[in-house]
């Protein structure tokens, strides 16, 4: 991984936009005292770099109770990768980790009740050729979480903007 | 939070379209949608007003200069999870940090910028804890999903 060669107006803008995506560029370069121009190419480069992207983050159960839970989980080391693809291909599956440590593959689920979290850990992923074991543990609450800092990974496409 | 906040399908498609380009004007998103920019303006304003929906930019970690995460399991002995918990999420390198069922009472994940870092961590911040008994690390190797549209929301009036 390289570090990001990133200056302060990058950092300022970075700021501004984490706040709310929805400011134009023309109000970020007066606030910032750059061109417009400038505004727009930075915001492209960022994204090209996968170091920013837009979303819009909705909040946890706004439709659906929602809990969290973590599912360690031991794999075969030599197909490690397409085994967490394969989980990654689950849709409640939120996050899949490789890792280094007690398991193989970290992976961060949403449920809303204890069945559907049964039918993801026990059915789904235990099911998976390679998988061997794993260990559930359910988020009780959410002490610190900062959702603006995240992986842009190769699947998140970053449309360009006009 | 709401508890008598409806959620309606012209919700739903506008909430669609900001996930898929969050910087799209009101015009793009209602002249896609079939209906007016005021309407797709003050819909989203209802739904940020209600702490339900947040249209931002997320930054990478390597953009914050973070090259190193681990998940840490922590094991907590004569004192309450809760407390333990409280401690660490004051440490700046404590990125996020849950209070977990089974094994394991607390599941923080830690944000480094280099491995050098891990002895300040350990000696001067997660040594000076009361409480630990025990860590488990895992390095993350690989990240290959980091779904990242739905999280807790926090009030912007207390912010």
């Amino acid at each position: 991984m390289t570090t990001a060669q990133l200056d302060a107006v990058d950092r300022q803008l970075i700021d501004i936009l984490a706040r709310d995506a929805r400011v134009s560029n023309r109000k970020i370069a007066t606030d910032l005292g750059v061109t417009e121009g400038t505004v727009r190419g930075r915001i492209k480069r960022l994204q090209q770099e996968r170091l920013i992207a837009f979303t819009a983050i909705t909040s946890f159960g706004m439709e659906d109770p929602t809990k969290l839970a973590f599912i360690g989980i031991q794999a075969d080391i030599q197909n490690v990768q397409a085994i967490a693809r394969q989980i990654a291909d689950l849709p409640t599956v939120n996050a899949v980790i490789i890792t280094m440590g007690r398991f193989t593959i970290l992976a961060v689920v949403l449920f809303g009740e204890l069945d559907q979290l049964h039918e993801v850990a026990s059915n789904q992923i235990l099911a998976i050729p390679g998988v061997h074991h794993i260990e559930t543990s359910i988020a009780v609450k959410t002490l610190k979480y900062n959702p603006r800092i995240v992986r842009i990974t190769d699947a998140d496409h970053s449309p360009e903007i006009d | 939070m709401a508890a008598d906040f409806i959620l309606d399908d012209v919700d739903r498609n506008i909430v669609a379209q900001l996930r898929a380009n969050g910087r799209a004007t009101n015009q793009q998103i209602a002249d896609r949608l079939g209906l007016t920019g005021a309407t797709v303006s003050a819909r989203i304003r209802r739904l940020e007003d209600a702490d339900k929906l947040r249209v931002v930019a997320v930054s990478d970690f390597a953009a914050h200069g973070y090259n190193v995460l681990i998940e840490i399991a922590i094991e907590v002995d004569g004192r309450p999870a809760s407390d333990v918990a409280a401690e660490l999420c004051e440490l700046p390198e404590v990125f996020a940090a849950h209070l977990v069922t089974g094994r394991y009472d607390i599941d923080i994940l830690v944000a480094l910028h280099d491995f050098d870092e891990i002895q300040t961590l350990l000696l001067e911040r997660l040594t000076r804890i009361d409480g630990i008994r025990s860590m488990t690390p895992a390095i993350a190797v690989d990240v290959v999903k980091y779904k990242f549209d739905v999280a807790p929301i926090e009030s912007r009036r207390m912010s």
